[in-house]
């Protein structure tokens, strides 16, 4: 594909998040990193992306507002400073995906709101814990109708950075509004770990949906699709583990990144940065 | 013998003697004895009693804090504002305490318990992870509590590490750092090489939570206070997770004997004890077997039910079971992986 093709994209916030997302920006054929933007010129995840070769600026989002017109930005950065940086973007036309727990823009997981979310200029990609959940929710709520569902997220102490850990309450709290969005589930109880163990965990998440009259077979059916769709940008990810009790459902996910460009436990920044960059790409053939 | 920081509420002013703060978590920790399941009767019943004698902080909430009543963890048979409100309303001079863990509980459980009363606010991660905690001390000052940071699952992490996570804590606002023994794992040495470093690195009182699979929670405690720690957490009868906690009652006198004022009376902290022992438990906690291969395999406590339970229905060996999750340093909060590990112990293929 020649490079004029390419949308023409920037990242904001140069952390944990921000550099793989970078990394795996810069083999997408449809997109041109443009820039990276951090708010410490110092910072390792600046001098990472200048050694990647990828223009880089301290000067946070108004470096992005000045640098011009965007056809998609994301931010990676924390979700205290999200509503600032949607509110300077918002004139320059640009589509911001937000990789921030805020739930501000549309939430959206890929496959189930992708399509009708080329539309929305203002996307949320809830949580790593709400990629890896919602579309097994999603599928098992289409078998039965949950009465209460419980999400608990397990990633390694080295995938969290500080942002991540600034936002649990955000976590918690957007993460349970789109499961509850996605599944009709009036109860959803979220919860997260950060283990410390050496060898670090692959990133897991385990969930446990209550709901009456439903038939197994289909539940099992409906996960093991769920999963196989999933598996189509995110190679890594599987069912760990699944049982289908009356009245009871339980299912737990690993993430664990294939290829050798993140460790492998870093399951939970593969799956949302690659859910962004497969929603970019989306936008981007929607809007041609 | 170097004395830090604030005053205990209940110190006396004309006893000469270097006073230690109890912090009496039975009505939180015991819940892991009992799968979270103390009704207000119990809670009030033991509170009188703790209130009664003297102890200055009462601490009460499902085993694993605020927020944390789930299926994953146990679902506590009274939510969150129904225990407060209970155990606030028997208490006239102890302080109440709360405690919780970023990622289990938010903000605004913490503010909700402050509303109910709570006047000490303790702020847990895992060893390691203290900066999960920055957020929570801050919200816990501004509402006025007094914040207090732990780590759990201590022992994973060397003295250094511990130091330097506690002064992390110290500098997000914590009024009391310290360390929790979750596993019980420690031996008086440890605990002693571990208060000295974090002594060394803060300004603020030192804390020590015991656990007892070894036989050595009283004992280490003494050994916590003799190296620098302030504030002690102790349950009546030991009531608490796995072979229980540092036994409120023994270490009352035993900091007595060694010249340590803890402001509680012995007589009156027996009374409570038996109040405990009548209330709130069948049998008081013992060292069973499970216990011993949890503490020496670095598992936390709070697993023993959930662990018996998988054991049960998979028909492996419970101690087996604990040795291979403590293979996995699986922390509290990861009970999802037990029934997995259950499984395949089972299959053969560990
Ligand atoms: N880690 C995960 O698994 C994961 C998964 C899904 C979603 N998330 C979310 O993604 C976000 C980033 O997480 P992370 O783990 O990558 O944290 P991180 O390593 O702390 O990265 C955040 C980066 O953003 C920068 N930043 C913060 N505010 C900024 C601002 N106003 N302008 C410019 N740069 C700013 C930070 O710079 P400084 O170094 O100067 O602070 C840091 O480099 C968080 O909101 C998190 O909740 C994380």
């Amino acid at each position: 594909m020649a490079a004029e093709e390419r949308r023409r994209v920037a990242v904001l916030g140069a952390g944990l998040i921000g550099i793989d997302l970078a990394g795996k920006i810069t083999r997408s054929s449809k997109l041109e990193l443009a820039l990276v933007a951090g708010r410490r010129r110092d910072s390792l995840g600046l001098r990472r992306a200048a050694e990647m070769g990828l223009p880089t600026t301290a000067g946070g989002v108004r470096a992005v507002v000045e640098a011009g017109a965007f056809d998609v930005v994301f931010d990676a950065t924390n979700a205290d400073s999200h509503a600032e940086h949607w509110a300077a973007l918002r004139p320059t036309g640009t589509t911001l995906i937000d990789l921030t727990p805020t739930g501000l823009g549309t939430v959206t997981v890929p496959g189930l709101e992708g399509h009708r979310s080329a539309a929305h200029r203002h996307l949320n990609l809830v949580s790593c814990g709400g990629q890896a959940s919602i579309p097994v929710l999603h599928a098992i709520a289409q078998r039965c109708t949950p009465t209460y569902i419980e999400v608990v997220s397990t990633g390694a102490s080295a995938s969290a950075g500080p942002a991540t850990r600034l936002n649990l309450d955000q976590y918690i709290a957007t993460t349970s509004a789109a499961i509850r969005t996605f599944t009709g589930a009036r109860e959803v109880k979220v919860m997260v770990n950060i283990s410390p163990a050496r060898p670090a965990p692959p990133f897991r998440v385990a969930m446990t949906v209550l709901a009456d009259n439903f038939r197994p077979a289909p539940v099992r059916t409906s996960i093991a699709a769920a999963a196989e769709a999933v598996r189509a940008y995110v190679p890594g990810f599987k069912v760990a583990s699944l049982a289908v009790d009356p009245g009871r459902i339980q299912v737990a996910v690993e993430v664990t990144p294939s290829g050798r460009h993140l460790p492998h436990h870093a399951g939970s920044v593969d799956i949302i940065n690659a859910a962004a960059v497969l929603l970019a790409e989306q936008s981007a053939a929607a809007s041609r | 013998m170097k004395m830090k920081g604030t005053t205990p509420v209940n110190s006396t002013p004309n006893d000469p003697r270097p006073s230690v703060l109890i912090h009496d978590p039975t009505l939180r920790d015991g819940h892991h004895a009992v799968g979270h399941r103390l009704d207000a009767g119990q809670l009030r019943a033991y509170a009188t009693a703790a209130n009664a004698a003297r102890v200055p902080v009462v601490e009460v909430g499902h085993g694993n804090g605020l927020g944390a009543s789930s299926l994953q963890i146990g679902r506590a048979l009274l939510d969150d504002a129904t225990m407060l409100t209970t155990v606030r309303e028997a208490l006239t001079s102890s302080k109440m305490g709360v405690f919780m863990a970023p990622g289990w509980g938010t903000s605004e459980d913490l503010t909700a318990a402050v509303d109910l009363g709570a006047d000490v606010v303790r702020i847990a991660a895992h060893c390691t992870e203290a900066d999960v905690t920055e957020r929570h001390l801050g919200t816990a000052r501004a509402l006025g509590a007094e914040a207090q940071g732990v780590l759990l699952m201590s022992h994973m992490a060397s003295p250094e590490r511990l130091a330097e996570q506690c002064a992390l804590m110290a500098k997000y606002g914590a009024q009391a750092v310290g360390i929790m023994d979750s596993a019980g794992h420690y031996l008086p040495g440890d605990v002693i090489e571990r208060v000295q470093a974090i002594a060394s690195a803060v300004d603020v009182p030192v804390i020590f939570h015991g656990h007892n699979n070894l036989g050595l929670a009283v004992a280490n405690s003494l050994a916590a206070v003799e190296a620098g720690a302030s504030v002690i957490d102790a349950t009546a009868r030991g009531f608490g997770a796995g072979a229980g906690n540092t036994q409120l009652e023994a270490l009352v006198a035993v900091l007595d004997r060694r010249g340590f004022d803890t402001g509680i009376g012995l007589r009156e902290v027996l009374s409570a004890a038996d109040a405990a022992a009548d209330h709130l438990m069948k049998a008081p906690p013992s060292i069973d077997s499970i216990a011993v291969a949890g503490g020496l395999a670095g598992v936390f406590s709070g697993f023993k039910c959930p662990v018996l339970e998988a054991a049960r229905a998979e028909g492996v060996d419970a101690i087996d079971l604990f040795l291979a999750l403590g293979e996995r340093q699986i922390v509290a909060g990861q009970e999802d992986l037990i029934g997995d590990v259950a499984r395949q112990l089972k299959a053969g293929s560990r």
